[in-house]
């Protein structure tokens, strides 16, 4: 018994299969965490070195280059890429797609053992550190204080970040602008040199005083008792009392050479929210943690933390990247619903029969639920892809069912019975269905074998793809028919509504067919007009592929942006803050209600400060972070506004550098910007290289920021000791460093406990004392013998400038140009732009330059796409071929993937729409749409002609009796895509192209098939009967000459055996 | 006694069942899947690419008063679904074991 029959017979068992499939689905949905994108699998390691005291060409030549010739051998390296700074060397290794990020890091390890006895005795033993996607903070928390500032650090440590990091999935929370309290002991150096006083004695008497010393436990009668001395200090101005020294017979207090400071760290990092100081709460969340369910869980949190907080305390989330994702996903869902009501509106439209309608729509939430299942169990997410999958299939998992319930409905107006009709003709076309389907599963099923970027993409979609697929083949060849056995019957008498509303569609429809039956017949008897229109067509369609610009990935409008703002190295923190102030200013006056938040940072990063350590920072560096209003509640785009920004920043002629980018930075969905890598061992020649290019991008408005990755040569004050000098004092190269270190940066005396809390007590010159060359060059050195000496008598104080960071690349020295595009610019014109620049510049030999960055990601994925592409349409042809067990009809059917391109890249035109890897991915899947329409055709024309019907006429009547199907059919998926195509909410400017691309290639081919394919079929079948009639002539004559000169032919025969 | 040799398109088997069952024949032997062509209008049921439906037939031997009210009822069914194609044909039986 086939799998029809018995799900016709056991009606019970069939719904609740399905049911249960639901029920697995629905229960999946509910626990699918929801996220941005799918997963994207780390793909880089950097290798961390220190090495103190090294220059960074020191560092370049011992330490990075040993290694970066041992890892460059570790297997799937894609690209090595070090940074050699002082002191430290970074590589970073990144690997091909799709290899566990474990194995490579064992890989990685046991290289590293190999070369370690090759590097610097000094050199520290390499630190191996995975990155990955998970270190973006997924929320940023502002807070306002006034009064409370001094003390913000501890009031938000104690009251905010414990209770947060508590919080489920959540990583580390860290502050960032709030400086930490420090107890700064402020020495006077005109009196400590009267007094003939150190730092160092100073220091060494705080932290020796500072002491509780346990004293051993005693017996006194019949008790034992604990000695203690407890010496530390209650408050900070105790110190003050301490005895440091003696002077002709009198001690000298503290308070005589200095004073105590009780107030926050020196340096640090100041953070301003919309112009009002406070600091920065940072949430990172833990691998694999969901952004959603966090962000959810922390806003619950927040306002009963609030309360916790002093009044002039103010929280507020600037950044949440949770919020994105929930309106992106939101958008989708809409979409998804828009997409599944038009559909079901079509095929009432159709169908005319409300039980046909519901039997058809039925199979959509079946198939679409069971994927969640497989989303489930692989670990997958609610995400953009997903989704946009489901939205794509909704046209198409309909398509079985259509074909199958239209069979059953001819058997019973032909007066089967519903139960045999479902048997029977379900049985007729379940093969061609299946074939149907499997042309699906070979576009879909390669695209899980990409690898790389698009891979990321791909995957689940194809994974999706194929499983909606198969369960909505399953349901069509057991759960449609089991209902039309249940539902259908034949319709004897029509409501008068009914037919008052549907008379005038059946009109339509009726001279839709009857047009298209004209047409056809004028199409079969011209082919050759019909043929070469068609393709002159596709040769005007490519011309439009001039007009159509490419990119890697659609910009995504997070409505979040993020500046780093460079002055002049140096510059005081103060002097920046200003700037930043003037900037955020202008910022919140010109956007208004538009922008939610400015926040930025200003000053040098506390080495303890994870978030801030990973960023660049100094006193001369701003980081702004802003946040905007959702991009469908605005009229600017992130783009636009990021542009305006650029402009606003040239205005400052006081700042050095900038780098502004719109959305989270770094990965997907960003502006997209034309890299150029020059290489090169000569600084000077490749510095000259990339100036001139930087600033013949910058000439053009194309770009609106271009940035050089090598930094600028930092200055700085050295003193060059005079060894001789030093010797002759008793002292050594250290010791006199370590006195001048002590003054400026100062001493750690000890800490200083309160509450539970440590805090530093630092000893250092009062900071009027450290304002001038001078000021160092008095620095004085006390000598072993007691005698003083002044810095300016052992060596001089001079002025240099260090190297900047030596970059590489697959071990060759590199500069990076980075152009970003302004909104509405192209990468493929950028690019072109600066390939013809970098032609006519003068490039010595040994410097080379290269394309690469997203541009080399765009070629790396269209490459990808192209081998994909191939191998799906051999594979279609394969399928076609053994289902129609010839060569030539899947031929002509290969050929309607011809006008799918040039409908999609009219419908770019049109639309002003991007060639990217969404229109891409959406061309491919044309495939498999467009040729399901062309097997319909075929089929039946085939079918026709096995009954012994003409050529010409077997076309017209196949045209006639499979336009509706075919119409159909084309418009569940365009109508399905409609919503995704004109969508204007959060994230849909992601996934347009996609939708665009479908519609106006499957319009365009699904029109051209309908009239190309019966006129090709027609020269091709006319040719067959051509041949097959010369060879049947031939045959004949050659019968004919037979009978006749039979017995002559033997006996020649018989001649030339007998000569043998 | 006299044979009736009924043959149908496939999707009539159980209708013709229940009628012969009406008509008190109990006994029949029933053949599935058979391919036949209609003498004058029927459509060719082959099983095929072109002619995907299938016949079946159905011999039963039955008490000559009962042959009349049978052909009767095969004819109204046919009637009903032209369409579907449906023929009975009568001959005796000489004799049996």
């Amino acid at each position: 018994m086939s799998i029809y029959e018995s799900s016709v017979k056991k009606p019970i068992m069939t719904s609740l299969c399905f049911m249960a499939i639901a029920l697995f689905g629905l229960f999946s949905l509910s626990k699918l965490p929801i996220d941005l994108l799918p997963d994207i699998e780390t793909n880089t390691i950097m290798v961390f070195t220190y090495y103190n005291g090294a220059s960074a060409e020191d560092i370049e030549n011992n330490v990075t280059r040993p290694l970066e010739n041992t890892l460059n051998s570790t297997e799937h390296l894609k690209h090595i890429t070090s940074n050699s700074r002082e002191n430290v060397s970074v590589i970073t290794l990144e690997f091909e797609f799709g290899y566990d990020i474990d194995d490579l890091t064992n890989d990685v390890r046991d290289k590293l053992d190999m070369v370690a006895s090759a590097l610097p005795d000094d050199a520290n033993t390499p630190i191996i550190f995975k990155f990955s996607t998970d270190m973006i903070p997924i929320m940023m928390i502002s807070v306002k204080a006034e009064e409370s500032q001094a003390a913000l650090y501890k009031i938000l440590d104690d009251n905010i970040v414990n209770p947060l990091a508590r919080i489920e999935g959540v990583g580390t929370v860290s502050i960032s602008g709030a400086p930490e309290r420090e107890i700064n002991i402020y020495m006077d150096p005109v009196k400590m040199e009267a007094y003939g006083i150190s730092i160092e004695t100073v220091s060494g008497i705080i932290g020796a005083e500072n002491r509780n010393i346990p004293g051993g436990t005693f017996d006194i009668g019949s008790n034992t008792y604990s000695l203690r001395v407890e010496g530390e200090f209650d408050t900070p101005q105790e110190m003050l009392n301490l005895v440091v020294g003696s002077r002709n017979g009198a001690n000298v207090y503290l308070r005589d050479v200095a004073r105590i400071v009780d107030n926050v760290q020196e340096r640090s990092q100041r953070t301003f929210t919309d112009g009002q100081q406070g600091a920065l709460i940072i949430v990172q969340k833990q691998t694999g943690g969901n952004s959603v369910a966090i962000a959810n869980a922390i806003r619950e949190e927040l306002p009963t933390l609030q309360k916790r907080l002093p009044s002039d305390v103010k929280m507020d989330i600037i950044v949440d990247t949770s919020e994105n994702i929930v309106q992106t996903v939101n958008t989708l869902t809409e979409t998804i619903r828009d997409a599944l009501i038009f559909v079901v509106l079509v095929v009432f439209l159709f169908l005319g029969r409300w039980r046909a309608t519901v039997i058809v729509a039925i199979t959509i939430p079946f198939s679409l639920i069971a994927s969640f299942i497989y989303l489930f169990a692989t670990g997958g997410s609610i995400n953009m892809i997903s989704l946009s999958c489901l939205s794509i299939a909704i046209g198409s998992v309909v398509d079985d069912a259509i074909v199958v319930l239209e069979n059953i409905t001819t058997h019973i107006e032909r007066g089967s019975s519903p139960y045999n009709a479902a048997v029977h003709g379900t049985n007729e076309v379940g093969t061609s269905v299946m074939a149907s389907t499997l042309t699906m599963f070979a576009v879909f099923f390669p695209l899980t074998m990409v690898t790389g970027m698009s891979g990321v993409l791909f995957k689940q979609l194809g994974w999706m793809m194929c499983i909606i697929m198969l369960i909505s083949l399953v349901a069509s060849l057991t759960l449609t028919p089991m209902m039309c056995a249940k539902m259908l019957k034949l319709q004897k008498k029509q409501s008068k509504l009914f037919i008052k509303i549907y008379t005038p569609i059946q009109k339509g429809l009726d001279s839709i067919d009857n047009g298209y039956a004209k047409l056809i017949n004028y199409a079969v008897r011209h082919r050759w007009i019909v043929l070469i229109a068609c393709f002159s067509l596709f040769l005007i369609s490519l011309l439009c592929a001039k007009g159509i610009k490419s990119e890697f990935f659609p910009a995504n409008d997070s409505a979040r942006a993020s500046a780093t703002i460079e002055l002049p190295v140096g510059t005081r923190v103060e002097r920046t803050q200003d700037v930043a102030l003037q900037l955020t200013n202008i910022w919140k006056e010109r956007y208004g209600d538009d922008m939610r938040a400015c926040n930025f940072t200003v000053g040098q990063a506390d080495e303890n400060n994870t978030f801030a350590s990973l960023r660049d920072n100094g006193s001369h560096i701003i980081s702004f972070n802003m946040s905007f209003v959702p991009s469908d509640q605005r009229d600017l785009s992130l783009d636009m506004i990021c542009d305006q920004m650029r402009a606003d920043v040239k205005r400052f002629p006081e700042i050095a550098r900038s780098n502004i980018t719109s959305g989270q930075g770094g990965g997907m969905g960003g502006q997209s910007s034309a890299t150029f890598e020059i290489y090169g061992y000569d600084f000077a020649e490749t510095d000259r290289i990339a100036q001139e290019l930087a600033s013949k991008l910058r000439e053009n408005s194309m770009f609106t920021q271009v940035t050089i990755s090598r930094s600028d040569y930092q200055p700085e004050y050295q003193v060059e000791f005079d060894r001789e000098k030093l010797a002759m004092h008793g002292l050594n190269l250290s010791t006199a460093a370590t006195y001048m270190r002590n003054r400026y940066n100062g001493a750690l005396a000890t800490y200083y406990r309160e509450d539970g809390d440590e805090y530093d007590v630092k000893v250092r010159y009062e900071p009027t004392s450290r304002q001038s060359i001078e000021d160092i060059e008095n620095i004085l050195i006390y000598t072993p013998s007691g005698k003083s000496v002044r810095i300016k008598e052992l060596g001089k104080v001079v002025q240099d400038d260090t190297p900047p960071t030596i970059e590489r690349k697959d071990r060759e020295r590199i500069v990076t140009v980075d152009g970003v595009l302004a909104a509405g610019a192209v990468l493929s014109d950028g690019v072109e732009y600066g390939e013809a620049a970098i032609d006519n510049m003068d490039i010595p030999l040994g410097i080379s330059v290269q394309v690469a960055g997203s541009y080399e990601d765009q070629q790396d994925s269209n490459r990808d796409l192209g081998q994909l592409g191939g191998i799906i349409l051999v594979l279609v042809f394969i399928v076609m071929a053994s289902q129609f067990e010839s060569l030539t009809y899947p031929f002509i059917l290969m050929f309607s993937v011809v006008f799918a391109v040039s409908g999609v890249l009219l419908a770019l035109f049109i639309t002003g729409e991007n060639l990217n890897i969404m229109s891409m991915l959406g061309g491919i899947m044309l495939i498999g749409m467009v040729v399901k329409n062309g097997i319909v055709l075929i089929d039946y024309i085939m079918l026709l002609r096995e009954r012994g019907l003409g050529i010409i006429q077997s076309c017209i009547g196949a045209g006639k009796s499979r336009l509706r199907p075919v119409l159909m059919t084309t418009l569940t998926t365009i109508l399905g895509m409609i919503p995704m195509a004109i969508s204007q909410g959060v994230g849909a400017e992601m996934w347009r192209p996609l939708g665009v691309a479908v519609i106006g290639g499957l319009t365009i081919s699904t029109l051209m098939t309908l009239i190309y394919v019966p006129a090709m079929y027609c020269v091709f079948a006319g040719n067959g009967i051509k041949i097959r009639r010369k060879n049947l002539k031939k045959q004949r004559e050659l019968a004919a000459y037979w009978s006749e000169h039979k017995h002559e032919e033997q006996l020649k025969g018989k001649d030339v055996n007998v000569k043998r | 006694m006299k044979s009736i040799f009924i043959t149908f398109d496939i999707s009539h088997k159980e209708e013709i069942i229940t009628m012969l069952e009406h008509n008190n024949c109990r006994g029949f032997s029933f053949f599935d899947q058979m391919q036949g062509r209609g003498s004058k209008t029927g459509d060719p049921h082959y099983g095929s690419h072109a002619w995907p439906s299938m016949c079946g037939s159905i011999i039963t031997i039955v008490d000559d008063q009962k042959v009349d009210n049978i052909l009767k009822e095969i004819k109204r069914i046919d009637e009903a679904t032209p369409q579907l194609g449906l023929r009975a044909f009568v001959w005796d039986i000489e004799k049996s074991y």
